[in-house]
């Protein structure tokens, strides 16, 4: 090859690659599992990026410049919605003035609007806690709820990129057959867990619940967001001697100290189960999310002696 | 730094800055002289408490309702240290760290039974310097502006009540914008950097250094992505340990 087609070759990749940097899609996640399930489905049209990590509380986060720069250029929105993000969100959305992101537009998606909410207060009274009235916002610990998102990722996409449609329904079509089989064999491997009760810290996990069939014990936290009283804990303990329950559960970003101290009172084993991508060292896209989700409920409620 | 930059990002961040130094470098160089520096912290979290209290007896402030309710709390706080500073001026430092402690638990009690409030003590304490823009600055603006005319019209013949009273108001505006800590570094670090110097050159270089601190702190989180309040706090603690070290020499040759 001569040095000049060299030359050549190498200025067309580099055209090639501006180009194909200018046509990607930019979709901005609020959480981890947003951004992966957008690239499960949008391949290498899209890139995405998250403004939280597994280890942050969604409720809350630290104001950075690249969070504001994401917002800008983003095409499209992707949060869990029901009012996990209300803290920053609306914040961040004015700052970023993108108005192809704004609620209304095909550029925002509220995943939670598009599953069966669970946990909707029928009536909404400031002395029960923290509660969401739109609903629980951590929907994405039931796969079948990321199924049912995954649809409406796809279809966003195929509006907003027409020029890739074709290969967004390819995407989804792909995700879905291998997402539903998963689905089957996580339903065939957790059988043994349906009815186990739980302890909760917060109540982050009740679509995880719906799914497996896990029966809610308790919870640490009286009322969400509030930490215990010594008369909550109290009763707690008398309650969990009178029926007691196989797990205490929690997020990786919630304080381990509340549940160790339930384990030491109770003997009941606790557990940080990763929550969403990200959230333990196995799981590193959706599929080892719900793996290691398995593995985990599996390993301390069903020990292998007596599976 | 990731591809192009818009000066929009951090434009009202800077702003805010600026607003921010110019009433808590003259008020600062006070609160080190009186040796009361954890006063911020107390009015702040009073203000807080002002406003838990305010939705706890079910009045929904929003909007400026707020404000008022915080200011007003923050100014009882500022009377009541202005009479312990008369009564029992050698331990009015500790009954400044009571209140806090006081206050502090008291937001957890009433919280306790009402934790929207908490949403409100967070916007209160917590702002975020990042997430300002334009139209909040308008209203801070005006007020510095009147508190300062205030405050340099009087000159020294600005009494102690006063001092208390233009501090609680600048306090409850600047935490709501900075938060917390930037707040306390724009107070104590460039007066600590800069209370070696001539009389005269003190207030100019302590506004400078605090000047150069957010555009220093504003500059790193962009190009380096972190946080943008914490990395300047530490830019104006470099500044002022190299302020402190460089500028007498400089000045008196001057």
């Amino acid at each position: 090859m001569t040095y000049q087609t060299m030359l050549k070759l190498c200025s067309a990749m580099v055209l090639l690659a501006s180009a194909h940097a200018q046509a990607v899609v930019q979709v901005f996640a609020c959480e981890p599992e947003w951004a992966a399930l957008a690239g499960e489905i949008g391949g290498s049209n899209i890139k995405a990026t998250s403004a939280t990590t597994a280890l942050q509380d969604p409720h809350y986060i630290q104001a950075r410049p690249s969070l504001i720069a994401g917002v800008r250029k983003a095409d499209l929105l992707i949060c869990s919605g029901s009012g996990l993000e209300d803290g920053w969100l609306p914040l961040l959305l004015r700052k970023g003035g993108n108005s192809n992101i704004q609620p209304g537009q095909a550029g925002y998606l509220m995943a939670s609007q598009y599953v069966n909410r669970l946990e909707i207060p029928a009536v909404l009274d400031r002395a029960q806690g923290d509660l969401h009235a739109q609903g629980n916002p951590h929907i994405q610990t039931d796969p079948r709820n990321i199924a049912l998102v995954a649809r409406v990722v796809a279809e966003r996409l195929q509006q907003l990129d027409p020029g890739h449609a074709a290969s967004y329904r390819e995407g989804l079509a792909a995700f879905e057959d291998k997402w539903n089989a998963a689905i089957a064999t996580w339903q065939r491997e957790a059988a043994p867990l349906r009815g186990k009760r739980v302890v909760l810290h917060h109540k982050s996990w009740a679509y995880l619940e719906s799914w497996l069939g896990l029966e809610e014990a308790a919870t640490l936290e009286a009322k969400p967001g509030v930490p215990p009283s010594a008369a909550h804990l109290n009763e707690l303990l008398v309650q969990l001697k009178a029926a007691p329950a196989a797990l205490i559960i929690r997020a990786p970003y919630q304080d381990p100290k509340p549940s160790e101290w339930l384990t030491k009172q109770t003997g009941i084993p606790n557990a940080a189960l990763p929550f969403t991508v990200g959230g333990s060292a196995e799981a590193t896209d959706l599929y080892s999310l719900f793996d290691a989700t398995i593995r985990i409920l599996l390993d301390t409620m069903e020990p292998a002696s007596d599976r | 730094m990731t591809g192009e930059f818009n000066v929009n990002i951090v434009m009202p961040a800077l702003l805010a800055g600026m607003l921010v130094l110019s009433t808590h470098v003259p008020l600062g160089r006070r609160v080190l002289e009186r040796g009361i520096i954890f006063i911020d912290l107390a009015i702040a979290q009073v203000a807080g408490v002002g406003v838990i209290l305010a939705d706890g007896v079910g009045w929904e402030a929003h909007g400026w309702e707020v404000q008022v309710v915080a200011v007003g709390a923050a100014m009882i706080a500022a009377l009541g240290l202005n009479l312990t500073e008369k009564w029992w001026p050698d331990i009015q430092e500790a009954l400044i760290g009571v209140l806090f402690v006081l206050a502090a638990t008291a937001s957890v009690l009433l919280l306790a039974d009402n934790p929207h409030g908490g949403e409100h003590l967070k916007d209160l304490l917590v702002g975020q310097i990042l997430w300002v823009d334009y139209p909040q600055l308008i209203p801070v603006a005006i007020a510095y502006a009147l508190l300062l005319a205030c405050w340099f019209g009087l000159g020294t013949r600005v009494p102690t009540i006063g001092f208390y009273l233009v501090f609680a108001v600048a306090i409850t505006a600047s935490v709501q914008l900075v938060g917390i800590y930037l707040v306390f570094s724009s107070l104590i670090l460039p007066a600590l950097a800069t209370r070696k110097l001539p009389k005269r050159w003190q207030l100019p270089a302590a506004w400078t250094i605090g000047l150069l601190a957010y555009l220093t702190g504003i500059g790193l989180s962009m190009v380096f992505d972190y946080p943008t309040g914490a990395v300047i706090v530490w830019a104006m603690a470099m500044l002022a340990i190299a302020g402190a070290w460089v500028l007498p020499g400089l000045l008196r040759k001057a």
